[in-house]
């Protein structure tokens, strides 16, 4: 008892002196050592002073005294696990610094000892791998012991714990820390398969680290340059992305794609890859491939294997960080850490802008391209040998405005180079077995991006239905969430992304019916705009266009200022066919009279051709006509038309008129035909006002040009399918209708709603 | 030599000197490398520099030859280029001898006189080689003159020209050697008996950061020394380290003594910073014996060569316990405040006495210091030094195993268990308890030591 307290009387006397004299306090405690020199407190409490003191020389060298000769004492422990915590913390505060430094005063030998003995009491995992991480960064001898070890630890931990991404702190520490320091170790021979292994886990780290979604809880705003990071977490104020488990600062991956390389470059060396003289770069890295392919049947055994390991390996690397840089073009709010706001949604679509040409070359061009597709789609099962021909002969052009997107050429070449990675790696069966397996293994199935990818590439390759059914899940993924609508009905936009494609494909089909039932969908989602349509995007392309079949395809902006625009165009598409065929049908022709309006006199040919028509039929029956068809041009062509100069055409253009004689209610169209085409076949011109409208239900239409009118196709297109249905309700539907405002209020786009869905129950019978 | 004389007679005084340094060069110059041993200057060379450098009177027949001030300025240039430029050591050493070692003759007084000036110079200028010769000079000589010539480089550059401490402070680092010896000459020169003799707080100030900014400079001497026995009695001690501890345990009460004089005085309080510096000097030297079981191990001298002797700190301890009986005479009321600084001195004198016993500076018993001891009041820290410490196996504090005098991991253990002076046998402190429980593995070159164990001892401190 009595040398206890004699020990605990020397440190009192010490602690009482410390505040006012450290240097009695501190030499009561030598004093009290030599005295005692196995008692913990004494030198503890010398220990404390120092540390306290932050006087890293000397309290560097208790602490080492403490090691040696207390090795039990879990003081001690506690001790050195705040040390350790300091060294793998990010934290820059003074104490912390302190801490550090007080570990480098330490031998090295000491330093291993204590993050080895410090590792062995660790239990959580994590912490144990970056503890024994620091061991190995500092010694690099140990990393022949423990290297693989240590990955091995944390890829099973990584099992075991069930995480969900591969973007998790066990695997960051294997590929971001651990593998540079096992496969950069030329002490240590691993086999092949294993460098493999490790490659690959080290790619899908990577890939899963750049594709990452956008936080849920985050809407994505302003993001700043070189792809940093965004966080989950809006209470904390800052926009950084976090692992779960790992510190902010860890938690960064700079250069993701060229950490890869850097990776991919020694398991090649190590894995005596053909024709690598270090990986430069990707685009490099697939043409080598691509050579090397071509001597692939004729090796075997291993020298194959090996080979088809290589050309697997680097092409899908060069696929997968393709697509991503087409899809961060084109669906940039897909992912974190791409800025959003430089350009919007894009969706590749069939260019349409050859609508306004005539007819009759259109329809050969389409028949011609029908057939083919017919053909393709055919052979859909087996889609590598389409995509030889599709690669031969089927090279389409895609046009984009070059000045809404400034990457335009980047991202075309992107999508390029991941559709040529593809194909190399199904144009072996040996290739694609393997690639198939990587898929597997990183379940690319449910990366939404990569379909995007992939359906973008079918759409292109022509195989629309495939692309269809493609089209369908992915609508199902992006159902709009209630809520989640931004008032610019952006958010809407690119849940119609998938919608806007189907109805695309469906016209490229032929199947114009399922195209605007798709449109549908899409415009009654949308709002209007209120700028001025733009037709800078039209008119830049044309003359190229021209000259092309209906084969092209466009990246389109997905806005309504674009997305409206090129319904439009696709409803035109639909009814101009059937307008303009042998047999007679006049509601096709009427609306497409409607819809040439928009970006008139764009189509003043095919009004023109339309106006033939009537004249050789003699008449014409289009009872909307005075709701829908604005353009004074177009009226004072048709009040020609009943003139004997026009050669007398039977016109019937009121709404409904058997049913309004005989409904005594004043319904808008007596007047209206009465005034209005009285006043155009006197042929005075009269201003905007006398034109067809009532103040009660037009009320928007004064002051908006024709071309603005946005749901009257939809109208047109419900009309003319329920037109055909002897139902008893298509009657009252289509008086409803006619005397429905043409203008978009809040009212008025419920009504439409409710409308197509009429329409589309119809259509189902 | 001796035949340049005549040659020498004519000339005036300054290059008469000059004429004979040059000669004493070639001279030294031609038996060094003649290999003659011992190498020795005769003493027809050193009448001669009596006779025209000391300008000691040879017989009462020719008048002493005195230089002026001037002249004596330009010997001292002479001098320090003539050892500047000297590049062989023994040369300079053979050459600072035969000019400065004291012959017990007349010439001696001018001789301390010279030396002093020359000195003071080299500092002021920088010129090593003196310094380092001067160092040797202080080891050499009789601590008698090593103070004198102490005493004359504190008053001129610690008294005489005020700003001129920096000077002096570098030749910590001119020359470690001489700093060393200076600071020995020191701490004996000003040994707290007197106000005279309580150093200036700017010399204080300047050796303790000194050997804060090293440690090891204290030990510098004992560390170039050859182990042999060659110390010459009466001269310096070989470190500074007991007047240091002389120092610090009688600071506490000297300085109160001057306070109060200066109060009685009505002068203002002089030196409020003494306490501070005295507390960290303390404890750097006790940060210095800590150093010192490493370099006896190494020299093979651990418990063979005590640093501190048991005569020295008889001496401190009677100084101490009369200082101790005059300050509560003088103020006959002990106030809290003469009672701390009563105890401070005491618990210094404590912790000196076990550090230093258990670094091997110190080679006595536990007995032994209890007798010198024995006539200082109570102080608790004394009481458990000197019955030392409590030794049984089970300490709750340490694993068993760790728990042994002489476990391997603390060489400071196993010598502060056992105090091994050959001559001095080391014995329990009370023989007539019956031990407890013994050592069961005595070790061979240890006696057995029987344990204290938690025995009432009179001793122990009322904690």
């Amino acid at each position: 008892m009595s040398a206890q307290k004699d020990c605990e009387f020397l440190v009192k006397r010490a602690r009482e002196l410390v505040s006012d004299d450290p240097c009695a306090a501190k030499a009561w405690l030598i004093t009290a050592r030599t005295l005692y020199p196995t008692d913990f407190n004494i030198q503890y409490e010398m220990y404390i002073i120092e540390r306290n003191a932050e006087r890293t020389a000397s309290a560097g060298r208790l602490l080492y005294d403490m090691f040696l000769n207390f090795p039990d004492q879990p003081i001690v422990w506690r001790e050195i696990s705040v040390i350790t915590a300091a060294l793998r913390s990010d934290s820059q505060d003074k104490h912390t610094q302190f801490l550090r430094g007080l570990f480098e005063t330490l031998p090295g030998r000491v330093q291993c000892e204590m993050l080895l003995k410090a590792t062995e009491q660790c239990f959580n995992t994590l912490e144990k791998a970056e503890m024994l991480l620091l061991l190995l960064k500092r010694f690099p001898e140990s990393v022949v012991q423990h290297g693989v070890n240590l990955g091995e630890t944390l890829l099973e931990a990584e099992a075991s714990e069930n995480v969900e991404t591969p973007v998790n702190c066990f695997r960051k520490l294997f590929v971001c820390d651990v593998l540079p320091l096992v496969i950069n170790n030329m002490d240590m021979r691993l086999p092949a398969s294993l460098m493999q292994k490790y490659m690959l886990k080290a790619a899908e780290f990577y890939i899963g680290y750049v594709t990452r979604g956008p936080s849920p809880d985050v809407q994505i705003q302003g993001s700043q340059e070189g792809g940093t990071l965004k966080s989950p977490t809006v209470s904390r104020g800052s926009q950084r992305y976090v692992i779960d488990g790992l510190s902010e600062k860890s938690s960064v991956v700079a250069e993701p794609w060229e950490r890869l390389l850097d990776v991919l470059a020694v398991v090649g060396a190590r894995c005596e890859w053909q024709g690598d003289k270090g990986q430069r770069n990707y685009a490099d890295m697939l043409q080598r491939v691509k050579e090397l392919c071509r001597y692939l049947p004729s090796l075997e055994g291993d020298t194959r294997s090996r080979c088809c390991s290589q050309v697997v390996i680097c092409a899908a690397l060069v696929l997968f960080r393709s697509a991503f840089f087409y899809v961060s073009a084109v669906q940039p709010a897909l992912f974190q850490g791409v800025n959003a706001l430089s350009s919007g949604p894009w969706i590749l679509v069939e260019d349409l802008s050859s609508v306004y040409n005539d007819v009759e070359l259109e329809r050969g061009a389409l028949k011609h391209a029908h057939k083919k597709r017919k053909l393709a789609d055919g052979r859909e099962k087996t889609m590598s040998s389409d995509d030889e021909e599709g690669l031969g002969k089927n090279r389409r052009h895609i046009l984009v405005n070059k000045n809404e997107m400034p990457g335009w050429s980047e991202t075309l070449e992107s999508f390029r180079t991941a559709r040529e990675s593809w194909d190399l790696l199904h144009s072996h069966d040996s290739l694609e077995t393997e690639f198939k397996k990587i898929c597997a293994t990183w379940k690319t199935d449910s990366w939404l991006w990569f379909r995007i990818f992939l359906t973008d590439m079918i759409i292109y390759q022509g195989q629309y239905r495939k692309a269809l059914s493609s089209l369908h899940q992915m609508a199902a993924v992006q159902q709009p969430q209630p809520g989640q609508q931004s008032p610019s009905g952006q958010a809407s936009l690119e849940h119609h992304r998938a919608l806007i494609q189907q109805a695309s494909c469906h016209y490229a089909l032929g199947e114009y019916r399922m195209a605007c039932e798709k449109l549908l969908d899409v415009v009654s989602g949308l709002i209007p705009p209120n700028q001025e349509p733009v037709k800078t995007l039209e008119d830049q392309t044309r003359v190229k266009t021209k000259t092309r079949k209906g084969n092209d395809l466009r990246l389109l902006p997905c806005t309504s200022k674009s997305v409206l625009p090129f319904c439009l165009q696709l409803m035109l598409a639909c009814f101009k066919l059937r307008a303009f065929t042998d047999n007679r049908d006049d509601l096709s022709l009427g609306h497409v009279v409607v819809l040439l309006q928009y970006d008139w006199p764009q189509g003043e040919m095919l009004f023109l051709k339309a106006v033939d028509k009537i004249c050789q039929q003699g008449s014409f029956q289009y009872e909307n006509f005075f709701n829908y068809v604005t353009n004074i041009d177009m009226l004072e062509e048709f009040a020609y038309l009943r003139t004997p100069e026009g050669g007398r055409i039977q016109l019937e253009l009121l709404p409904n008129q058997g049913m309004l004689i005989k409904n005594p209610s004043p319904a808008l169209g007596v007047e209206l035909n009465t005034l209005l085409l009285q006043g155009v076949q006197t042929m005075d011109r009269y201003p905007r006002p006398l034109l067809p409208q009532s103040p009660s239900c037009l009320p928007h239409l004064p002051s908006l040009p024709a071309s603005r009118l946005v749901i009257p196709p939809i109208l047109i297109w419900a009309c003319h399918f329920t037109s055909r249905t002897p139902h008893s309700d298509t009657r009252n539907h289509q008086r409803s209708e006619g005397g429905f405002p043409s203008g978009h209020g809040e009212a008025g786009v419920t009504l439409w709603r409710e409308l197509a869905q009429c329409a589309s129950q119809i259509l189902h019978k | 030599m001796g035949d340049i004389r005549q040659s020498l007679l004519p000339r005036d005084v300054l290059s008469a000197a000059k004429e004979l340094l040059y000669h004493l060069d070639i001279y030294i110059c031609n038996m060094v490398q003649s290999g003659r041993q011992p190498p020795q200057v005769d003493s027809k060379t050193l009448e001669l520099v009596e006779e025209f450098i000391l300008h000691a009177p040879k017989d009462r027949n020719t008048p002493a030859r005195r230089m002026n001030a001037l002249q004596e300025l330009q010997l001292l240039e002479i001098m320090c280029s003539c050892f500047q430029e000297q590049s062989r050591d023994a040369v300079r050493q053979l050459m600072f001898s035969a000019l400065f070692n004291l012959q017990g003759n007349q010439a001696d007084e001018s001789r301390m006189g010279l030396l002093g000036k020359l000195v003071s110079m080299a500092i002021a200028v920088g010129r090593v080689p003196i310094l380092e010769c001067a160092a040797t000079w202080l080891q050499r000589t009789h601590r008698v003159y090593c103070v004198r010539l102490a005493q004359v480089l504190v008053d001129d550059y610690c008294s005489m020209v005020p700003g001129s401490v920096p000077t002096l402070q570098n030749i910590h680092s001119a020359s470690p050697r001489f700093c060393c010896q200076f600071i020995t000459a020191v701490t004996t020169l000003y040994d707290l008996t007197s106000e005279e003799l309580t150093p200036p707080l700017e010399l204080l100030q300047m050796i303790v950061s000194w050997i804060q900014d090293d440690p090891h400079l204290v030990l510098i001497t004992f560390l170039n020394s050859p182990i042999s026995g060659s110390q010459p009695l009466s001269s310096l001690d070989i470190t500074p380290l007991g007047g240091l501890v002389r120092w610090c345990i009688k600071a506490p009460l000297a300085y109160r003594r001057d306070k109060k004089q200066a109060l009685t005085n009505g002068s203002t309080d002089t030196d409020p910073e003494a306490g501070p510096l005295f507390s960290a000097l303390h404890l750097n030297v006790l940060q210095v014996f800590m150093l010192l079981p490493s370099i006896l191990n190494e020299k093979g001298l651990f418990g063979r060569l005590a640093l501190l002797q048991m005569e020295s700190l008889a001496t401190l301890t009677s100084d101490l316990s009369r200082l101790l009986d005059q300050s509560d005479k003088h103020t006959h009321t002990s106030s809290a405040d003469t009672q701390a600084l009563s105890q401070l001195a005491l618990d210094r004198l404590a912790q000196a006495l076990q550090v230093a016993m258990a670094s091997g500076a110190l080679l006595c018993s536990r007995e032994d210091l209890r007798a010198i001891c024995s006539r200082l009041p109570h102080n608790n820290l004394l009481q458990l030094v000197l019955s030392g410490p409590v030794m049984y196996y089970n300490n709750i504090h340490t694993p068993p195993l760790a728990f042994s005098p002489h476990a391997a991991h603390s060489p400071i253990a196993s010598h502060t268990a056992l105090p091994t002076h050959p001559a001095l046998p080391t014995h329990p402190a009370h023989t007539s308890h019956t031990p407890l429980a013994t050592h069961p593995s005595s070790h061979p070159q240890y006696p057995a030591q029987p344990f204290m164990t938690g025995m009432p001892f009179p001793f122990r401190p009322s904690h």
